[in-house]
C-alpha cells in the first residue's frame, strides 16, 4: 500500500485541488453526521459516559461484540483459503479461461446483494433444495440447520466477501515472476515448500490488504446477518439499527457505532504498520 | 431583458409552489398493506380532492423524530404502530389531530387519541399447517407454547411490540383480565422453554413464507396475513382462541409541510368507506364504526371483528409508558 503513495508523491501537488468536491461530499454527508450521532453517544439522555457503561457492562452487549468479532473472523479466514487457489489459478489459466473465472467472481460482486441474500435463504432453509438433496440421498434423516445461525450468517457472507479477498491478492502475485517457483523447483523445493516459502510470503501484502478489507467490512455488515442469522448471533451493525430505528435509542446506538469506529480505525492503523511499512522499504 | 428573465423566473418559482402545495406525503410501511392503503384510501382522495399523495416508506421512528428535531419534516401523514403513536405524543413529537375535520364520533374508542386514530387493527392469531399435525389440531396458545403435543418450529413477530409477551402469559395461565402490568420475568421464562425454537419473522411477507414453506409450521401471526394465504388456496388452520389486537394508527408528525392536507387525508381514510375498502383489500379490520355494515358478510366473517368472544386488547397506554423498558429487555433476551 505505501509503495503506492510513494509512486503517487510526485504528482499529488498539482492535482490536490481535484480531490475537493469529493472531501467536500465526504465532510457534508458522512462527517457532519457521523460527528452529531456520537456526540449523542455523551449528551443523550444526559451528559457524561453511561452510554459506554451500559454498553460495556452488560453480558448482551459484550455477546454482541464477541459474535460481531467471531463472525468477521471466521469469514476472513475462509475467504482467504477460498479465494488464494482463485487468485492463483486466475494468474496462470490461459487467458480465455482466466477471463470466464474472472467474470464468475465479478458477477457475483454485481448481482444485488438482497437477491443474493435471499437467494441463500430459499437454498439453505430446512425444506430449502440442499436439505432436501441431503434428505433424498439419505446422507441425513433430518433437516439440518443452516439458516438463522452461525453457520447461515457465514456461508452467506463467505460469498459475498470472495471478491474482495480474491481481487487484491490477484493483484499480487500476478506480478510475482513464474521464474521463482521453477527456481525453487531447480534448488530441491518440493511444490508444498515453493508454495509455502517462496509464493505465500511474496503474496502476503496481497493477503493483508485482502483481509482487512473483509474483515472490516464483515464487522459492520447489516443486510446478510440480518436475514441469515438468528437473534441469538446478532451482530453489531444490527443492535445500533435497532437502537436508532424501533428503540429510537441515539445515544447507546452512538456508543455502539463510535466503538465499531474505533476498532475499525485501530485495525486499519495497525495493519499499515505491519504491512504497508515493511513492503514500502523492501 | 434581465428583469424579464427575473420575472419569467420568479413566475416560474410561484407556479412550482403552487404545484408542490397540491402534494402531500403519505409514508407507510410498504409491501401489500401500503398498495392496499394506496388503493383505498389515496387514489380515490386525489380523485376528489385534487392533492396528489406520494406514497414513502418505509416508516422509520429515528427518521421521525431526527426529522421533527431538525425542523424538516418531509412527512405529513405517517402509519405507524398505535402504541408508538401515544409514546411520540407525550414526547411532543406530533401535531394534535383536527377533529373538525376527522369525524371522532365514527371511530373505535379502543384506538382513538388526541394525536392519533388507528389507521386499521388486527389480531395476532395461532396460525398453523394442518399437513403437519396429523393428530389433534393446536387450538389454543398454550399449545403453541406446548413443544411435546407439538413438536417443531415455530414462528413469532421479532420486533417488540405488543402480543408476544402478552401470548405467552396467557398461555401461562395468566386470566386476560390480569395482563397489566405485564409480567415480563413471568413472560420470559414461558418464552425460554420454546426459545430453541423460535424461528422470528420480521414482516407479514416472511412469516407467510415460513408457513407455506413448512419451515415453521405453527406460528403467531396477523391475521390478514393468514387469509391472504388462505385465499390463495393454501390449507390453513386459524385458532382465534384469545386473539390479541393491536393497532395501527395515523399521525402527523409536528411541523409537517401540508398539515390541512393531512388531516383531509386522514378524514377520508377513517371514513366508512375508505376503511371496509381497505378492509377487503387487506383483511385487517376496519376502525371506523359503520365501516362492517358496507361489507360483505363473507369477509366479515373473516375480520378480527367478528371474533371479540374470545379477544383480547393489548393495552396501547401500558405499551407507550413501557416501550422502551420493554424492548430493551426484549432485545436483550433475543441477543441471549
Amino acid at each position: 500500500m505505501s509503495s503506492t503513495f510513494a509512486l503517487a508523491r510526485p504528482r499529488m501537488r498539482k492535482g490536490t485541488g481535484m480531490i475537493l468536491p469529493a472531501l467536500v461530499l465526504l465532510l457534508a454527508f458522512f462527517v457532519v453526521p457521523v460527528a452529531l450521532l456520537l456526540s449523542r453517544s455523551v449528551t443523550e439522555p444526559e451528559l457524561g459516559l453511561q452510554n459506554y457503561r451500559e454498553l460495556l457492562a452488560s453480558g448482551t452487549y459484550a455477546k454482541i461484540f464477541f459474535n460481531t468479532f467471531l463472525v468477521a473472523g471466521l469469514v476472513t479466514l475462509i475467504t482467504a483459503l477460498l479465494a488464494f487457489p482463485v487468485a492463483w489459478a486466475l494468474v496462470i489459466m490461459p487467458r480465455l479461461l482466466a477471463g470466464l473465472l474472472f467474470a464468475i467472481v465479478l458477477l457475483s460482486m454485481w448481482t444485488n446483494l438482497l437477491a443474493r441474500t435471499y437467494a441463500w435463504m430459499v437454498l439453505l432453509q430446512q425444506t430449502g433444495l440442499i436439505n432436501r438433496t441431503l434428505m433424498q440421498f439419505g446422507l441425513t434423516s433430518e433437516p439440518i440447520p443452516l439458516v438463522n445461525n452461525l453457520t447461515g450468517v457465514t456461508i452467506g457472507m463467505v460469498y459475498i466477501m470472495l471478491p474482495f479477498m480474491v481481487l487484491p491478492i490477484y493483484g499480487v502475485i500476478r506480478k510475482i515472476d513464474p521464474a521463482i517457483l521453477q527456481a525453487a523447483a531447480l534448488c530441491g523445493a518440493t511444490r508444498l515448500q515453493a508454495l509455502g516459502r517462496v509464493l505465500l510470503p511474496l503474496a502476503v501484502p496481497g493477503i493483508a490488504s485482502g483481509a482487512l478489507m473483509v474483515f472490516v467490512m464483515s464487522l459492520g455488515y447489516f443486510v446478510t446477518p440480518a436475514l441469515l442469522g438468528g437473534t441469538s448471533n446478532m451482530m453489531l451493525a444490527e443492535m445500533i439499527a435497532q437502537q436508532v430505528q424501533s428503540l429510537v435509542n441515539w445515544g447507546l446506538g452512538g456508543a455502539a457505532a463510535f466503538i465499531l469506529l474505533v476498532v475499525t480505525l485501530s485495525l486499519y492503523a495497525l495493519q499499515l504498520r505491519l504491512i504497508g511499512e515493511p513492503k514500502g522499504t523492501a | 431583458m434581465k428583469s424579464r428573465i427575473f420575472a419569467l423566473a420568479a413566475a416560474g418559482l410561484l407556479a412550482s409552489q403552487a404545484a408542490a402545495a397540491e402534494d402531500m406525503v403519505f409514508t407507510s410501511w410498504g409491501g401489500t398493506t401500503q398498495d392496499a392503503q394506496a388503493e383505498a384510501w389515496a387514489e380515490p382522495f386525489t380523485a376528489e380532492s385534487g392533492i396528489n399523495i406520494i406514497q414513502d416508506g418505509p416508516t422509520d421512528y429515528g427518521k421521525l423524530k431526527a426529522m421533527v428535531e431538525a425542523g424538516n419534516v418531509a412527512w405529513d401523514v405517517v402509519d405507524v404502530e398505535f402504541d408508538y403513536a401515544l409514546q411520540a405524543s407525550n414526547q411532543g413529537l406530533l401535531e394534535p389531530l383536527d377533529f373538525d375535520v376527522i369525524d371522532r364520533e365514527s371511530l373505535d374508542p379502543r384506538f382513538t387519541s388526541d394525536y392519533a386514530v388507528g389507521s386499521f387493527y388486527y389480531s395476532f392469531v395461532l396460525g398453523y399447517n394442518p399437513a403437519h399435525f396429523s393428530g389433534d389440531a393446536p387450538e389454543s396458545l398454550s399449545d403453541l407454547f406446548d413443544l411435546e403435543a407439538f413438536p417443531g418450529k415455530r414462528t413469532f413477530y421479532k420486533w417488540s411490540a405488543p402480543g408476544v409477551i402478552e401470548a405467552a402469559l396467557l398461555a401461562d395461565g395468566v386470566p386476560a383480565d390480569e395482563l397489566y402490568p405485564l409480567d415480563l420475568d413471568r413472560a420470559f421464562a414461558k418464552l425460554d422453554t420454546i426459545k430453541s425454537e423460535i424461528i422470528w419473522w420480521a414482516g407479514g411477507a416472511q412469516s407467510q413464507q415460513l408457513l407455506a414453506s413448512g419451515e415453521a409450521p405453527i406460528g403467531f401471526f396477523w391475521n390478514g396475513r393468514l387469509t391472504a394465504l388462505q385465499d390463495d388456496g393454501m390449507d390453513v388452520g386459524i385458532s382465534w382462541d384469545h386473539n390479541i389486537t393491536a393497532a395501527d394508527a395515523l399521525v402527523v408528525p409536528k411541523g409537517a409541510p401540508n398539515k390541512e392536507a393531512a388531516m383531509a387525508y386522514i378524514a377520508h381514510a377513517t371514513s366508512a368507506e375508505a376503511q371496509a375498502e381497505f378492509a377487503r383489500l387487506s383483511s385487517y379490520a376496519p376502525i371506523n364504526l359503520g365501516s362492517p355494515e358496507l361489507m360483505d358478510s363473507e369477509i366479515r366473517a373473516t375480520l378480527p371483528d367478528a371474533q371479540t368472544a374470545v379477544q383480547v386488547n393489548a393495552d396501547m397506554a401500558y405499551w407507550a409508558e413501557h416501550r422502551d423498558e420493554i424492548g430493551n429487555r426484549w432485545y436483550a433476551w433475543q441477543a441471549e
